[in-house]
């Protein structure tokens, strides 16, 4: 079994890293890293916007985001992948590679989940920091950049980094519309062995886990980091310890 | 100064700081402020007392606009703060106008001396090196330029109000608002925050506050507004105040304070 494994690695190393690159398009882990981390570097700005726009006093941009959040949340996001593959070219008769249309999908799809998680940041913090702020003079946009959000995002770390962790494991459906990512390498390697999928997809299981733990374990430190810069503890000067926050268990979506 | 001769406005030169006229403020059918008329001298400090749920934080939030009203006009700097204007003239009138919270509202994501110079960066442009050493002499002027570095969450509620107040004072605004500064402070931290502000009356600076500290009230205060269900029903100078309240809401009000 453990030598199955071995020699599964030995044998398809490459095309799970790379995919068929280049004699190919690039696949494999290295083409799920990058949808990854483009899907989360484009859904957190995104999440920003839509949220400040849920909250928004003007009707023309609270109302259509709004919607688009709820009708995201409401729908599969397997169905709305297979939506833009088949729709999209259909209604614009545009030639759409199908890596851009999923990493469209789940920028969407991840922003709209996001989005809740930062409006709830928001929400979460006592009036007296928006009052201070205007009351000092900031902008709506000022006292949002530089008091609310930064106490929002890192009060919402935990919940965010499970909707990041989530946005990892989702861009394994991209392999229904033939995004050669790492799940997609491995498929083919299972059809090519077709004796051993337990083993083939273990390996698939443990490097999932290792990207996604990865990113836990980063985005702790970091948190870590800043709770302790907050408490003044990295100033080298005795100081009070502060418990630690309360950490907030969110479900997965 | 309660005596000041009350002309129009003369090139910045207008004698009134504050001029409230006609404020009215309902929330549904209850009536929070009932056409409110009063001015405040400028460099006069003005107490405002009167027991809860009277109306005076809601007055003195309709000051700088973080309360709308329903009627009426609160002039300041030769403008209505309520008048219909560009979000950004409203931001440059707040900014003119210093607030101290109840609750303090520093912000805890920066430290200290970063919650005293970040507005002056950020909204009137100062560089940074000059907004820093200007943090650190107000925080001397507080007495806290030891704790420059401190996060708000390592300081005392007492320390907190000074740090807000030098704060506020960072923008350099003609004219401070206090909402009851020292209400959600242990007794011990009271008095070095009515040190601080004592000692910005001193230096002449116009001030309104919302208050439960008589003896404050009676140090440093030139006159006293006694707000009772919405309406200003005196206006004495402290000795007139605690000697001969005439009105019998006020008697009852200081009676039941020496209990």
């Amino acid at each position: 079994m453990i030598t199955d494994i071995v020699t599964i690695f030995q044998d398809y190393w490459l095309l799970l890293l790379i995919g068929q690159y280049p004699n190919g398009p690039l696949g494999g882990l290295a083409n799920t890293l990058i949808l990854s981390a483009l899907s989360i570097a484009l859904a957190f700005p995104v999440s920003i916007l839509m949220a400040l726009a849920r909250l928004s006093k003007w009707r023309l941009l609270r109302w259509p985001v709004t919607v688009l959040v709820y009708v995201t949340r409401g729908v599969p996001l397997l169905m709305l992948i297979l939506w833009s593959y088949f729709l999209v070219p259909l209604m614009t008769g545009a030639d759409v590679p199908s890596f851009v249309t999923m990493l469209t999908t789940l920028v969407i799809y991840q922003g709209a989940f996001l989005s809740e998680v930062v409006r709830g940041g928001i929400v979460a913090l006592s009036h007296g920091q928006m009052d201070a702020a205007k009351a000092l003079g900031h902008s709506y946009l000022g006292a949002m950049r530089f008091v609310i959000l930064p106490q929002a995002l890192y009060n919402m770390i935990p919940s965010i980094l499970s909707t990041f962790v989530s946005t990892i494991k989702d861009t394994t459906l991209g392999y229904v519309i033939n995004v050669p990512d790492l799940t997609f390498a491995a498929s083919q390697v299972n059809n090519q062995l077709l004796t051993q999928p337990f083993q083939v997809f273990l390996i698939l299981a443990v490097i999932y886990y290792v990207i996604c733990w990865s990113l836990t374990h980063a985005t702790h430190r970091l948190e870590r980091r800043i709770t302790r810069r907050r408490a003044g503890l990295s100033a080298g000067r005795t100081a009070p310890v502060v418990a630690p926050p309360v950490k907030i268990a969110t479900e997965q979506p | 100064m309660t005596s000041l001769d009350r002309t129009g406005p003369q090139n910045g030169q207008d004698p009134t700081a504050i001029r409230i006229a006609g404020v009215s403020k309902t929330y549904g059918t209850y009536e929070v402020l009932k056409g409110i008329d009063v001015e405040v001298a400028r460099g006069e400090v003005v107490v405002i007392c009167g027991p809860s749920g009277s109306g005076k934080s809601t007055l003195i939030r309709t000051i700088n606009r973080l309360e709308e009203i329903n009627s009426g006009a609160i002039t300041f700097d030769g403008q209505n703060i309520h008048a219909p204007m560009k979000t950004r003239d409203l931001n440059r009138l707040r900014s003119r106008i210093g607030f101290v919270f109840q609750s303090f509202n520093l912000f805890p994501h920066l430290s200290v001396v970063d919650n005293v110079s970040m507005s002056p960066i950020r909204v009137k442009g100062v560089s940074r090196d000059v907004a820093h050493d200007k943090a650190l002499l107000l925080l001397d002027r507080v007495g806290l330029a030891d704790k420059a570095t401190a996060y708000p969450g390592q300081l005392s509620g007492g320390q907190q109000q000074r740090v807000a107040i030098a704060r506020a004072l960072a923008m350099e605004p003609p004219v401070m608002l206090f909402d009851e500064p020292t209400s959600a402070l242990d007794p011990e931290m009271v008095g070095e925050v009515l040190a601080v502000m004592k000692s910005l009356a001193k230096d002449g600076m116009t001030m309104l506050c919302v208050t439960h500290e008589m003896g404050f009230a009676r140090d440093v205060a030139d006159r006293i507004w006694f707000i009772d269900a919405g309406e200003i029903i005196e206006k004495a100078t402290p000795e007139e105040f605690f000697t001969h309240p005439r009105h019998p809401r006020a008697q009852r009000f200081l009676a039941d304070l020496r209990h």
